[in-house]
């Protein structure tokens, strides 16, 4: 079973946007509510953080979190888009869910998302290496 | 007072992949984990992004070569539900046989690197000799030992030739008899009972915590399997259990992934008696995928792989993210390994059937007189295991 218009009529105006398809729900909430959200998702709904995307569109660069009902099989899938490309802000959820620690320190190094509230910001994947790699890796796209 | 440190890795022969890990000690006792990815950084997410739908998948396969048919079926899952495309029964049956000959596959060769870390080089041999015939099955179906490249978005690349089904039969009965026998030797065995049973205990809420998949979630009481949760290809058509035990140590993954086996097996078999009368192509004629989003997951052996693909229209993916179980089993260690002698770290390491190399290495570290030591990880947990022996004698 699968009806997303519990969670969406609690959420109220706090979603944004959203595109429903079988089983999956995609939904843009602000930066300010992403955290609201994710405890509800997490805590209340019993969702588990499968995993997140960060990817740079023209509309600025988004994230976009994978919660997974594991119950029904739905995804929950929040997007946070950050308009300012060149310092993208916004809120930590691994005080919630401590599973998203790693993913965001990857996503911060990869786009230079800054994490607000990230217990251990610093980089996952290019913390010993050898050469002096700057950080974000992808933002020659942004130049180019 | 400084801290002392034992590093695992990062590079090391023994095992195939490299990950950093340092252990803090107190004496003989594990007071914390610090770990460390990127040291083999592929970039696939990257490259995908130049390839066409089918070319991902040749990509994509070549992330594992124990998960080689996970990764590009949870790839040709997410481009599939950007438009919803069925595919025909007999190619749902042939996905799901060689997803449950991979489990198979994947649980000896870990049963056998286990055997091997704590001592029990009988069991290794075993274990991965029975995982032969596995692997000659996969050259009977694609062709291939590894990298079957059976994957197409809309079906599979190859048919199983009806002619073979009678052999693989044969196989998987020998096999059956073959584990059943491994699996008595294994879990009646006193010395591995009290090596394994309590150690790296991780909790239920532990698990949940870190967003554990696989059977390191289900050996900790979490009853999570995409298999049953999301039934893709033939899973909602044949009989299966999902494995769950609540101890949370090294022990009960090992029983979870034995009996896994079975299932596995179980499986297998039905999928191969459907293929003897479920006719018909193995492939819809799929010419475009249109912009939209897609998220793809499948339960390969250590986990929940997920696939998540962006596409506008185009013959390429313009964002394809991969999450392989790894990446979130690999954290757990920070709860799990909090305690324990260093001598049971070893296998509390392998326990959750990562992707890493050199889990053991020499180095040096100083003992109560100040004095630097050398220590080895494999001989330290080999050693603990002799001494269980000798005094059960």
């Amino acid at each position: 079973m699968h009806n997303y218009n519990e969670f969406i009529s609690l959420m109220g105006n706090k979603i944004v946007s959203k595109v429903e398809k079988e089983k999956r729900l995609y939904f843009e909430v602000e930066n300010q509510n992403i955290k609201e959200v994710a405890d509800h998702l997490f805590n209340k709904l019993g969702c588990r953080l499968s995993t997140a995307t960060a990817t740079e569109t023209y509309r600025g660069i988004e994230v976009l979190y994978h919660f997974s009902l594991d119950k029904t099989g739905e995804y929950y899938c929040p997007r946070v888009v950050m308009k300012d490309k060149k310092n993208p802000k916004m809120n930590s959820l691994t005080p919630i869910v401590r599973g998203a620690e790693w993913i965001e320190r990857e996503m911060s190094e990869m786009l230079g998302i800054t994490f607000e509230g990230h217990p251990r910001p610093e980089p996952l994947l290019t913390g010993n290496h050898p050469q002096n790699i700057k950080v974000p890796l992808r933002k020659w796209r942004s130049n180019g | 007072m400084d801290k002392n440190v034992i590093p695992v890795g990062p590079y090391h022969p023994l095992l195939e992949e490299a990950e950093y890990f340092t252990l803090q000690v107190d004496g003989e006792t594990v007071v914390d984990i610090d770990l460390e990815i990127g040291w083999m950084h592929r970039g696939h997410e990257f490259i995908s992004e130049s390839k066409t739908f089918t070319q991902s998948l040749y990509l994509v396969e070549r992330i594992c070569g124990i998960c080689s048919t996970s990764h590009p079926l949870a790839a040709v899952h997410a481009m599939e539900d950007v438009d919803n495309i069925e595919i025909p029964l007999r190619a749902r049956y042939i996905r799901t046989l060689v997803g449950e000959l991979e489990r198979i596959h994947s649980h000896l060769l870990w049963l056998g690197l286990a055997g091997h870390f704590i001592g029990y080089d009988t069991l290794w041999m075993w274990a991965w000799k029975y995982r032969e015939p596995v692997l000659q099955m996969f050259e009977i179906i694609s062709g291939n030992r590894n990298h079957y490249g059976m994957m197409r978005v809309g079906g599979v690349a190859k048919d199983v030739d009806p002619s073979k089904v009678n052999k693989l039969f044969e196989v998987m009965d020998e096999i059956e008899k073959k584990i059943e026998m491994i699996a008595k030797a294994a879990t009646d065995d006193p010395v591995l009972k009290s090596r394994l049973k309590g150690v790296g205990v991780l909790t239920k809420k532990d698990a949940i915590d870190f967003c554990a998949v696989g059977p390191t979630a289900r050996a900790s009481g979490v009853p999570i399997d995409v298999r049953k949760d999301e039934p893709t290809d033939a899973y909602d058509l044949v009989d299966f259990k999902i494995i769950v035990t609540e101890n949370g140590d090294v022990f009960d993954k090992t029983v979870v992934r034995l009996l896994e086996t079975f299932e596995s097996i179980k499986i297998c078999k039905q999928c191969l008696e459907k293929l003897k009368t479920v006719n018909g192509g193995i492939r819809n004629n799929v010419k475009e995928i249109s912009p939209g989003e897609g998220i793809g997951r499948y339960e390969a052996p250590r986990g929940e792989v997920f696939h998540y693909v962006r596409t506008d229209g185009t013959n390429r993916p313009v964002r394809h993210k991969v999450r392989a179980p790894s990446y979130v089993n690999i954290p757990t260690f920070k709860a799990s390994c909090k305690g324990i002698p260093v001598a049971d770290a070893l296998i509390t390491l392998a326990a959750v059937d990562p992707c890493y190399c050199c889990t053991e290495r020499s180095l040096k570290i100083r003992d109560k007189n100040n004095e630097p030591y050398k220590i080895n990880l494999l001989n330290l947990s080999r050693e603990k295991t002799e001494q269980l022996r000798r005094q059960m004698k």
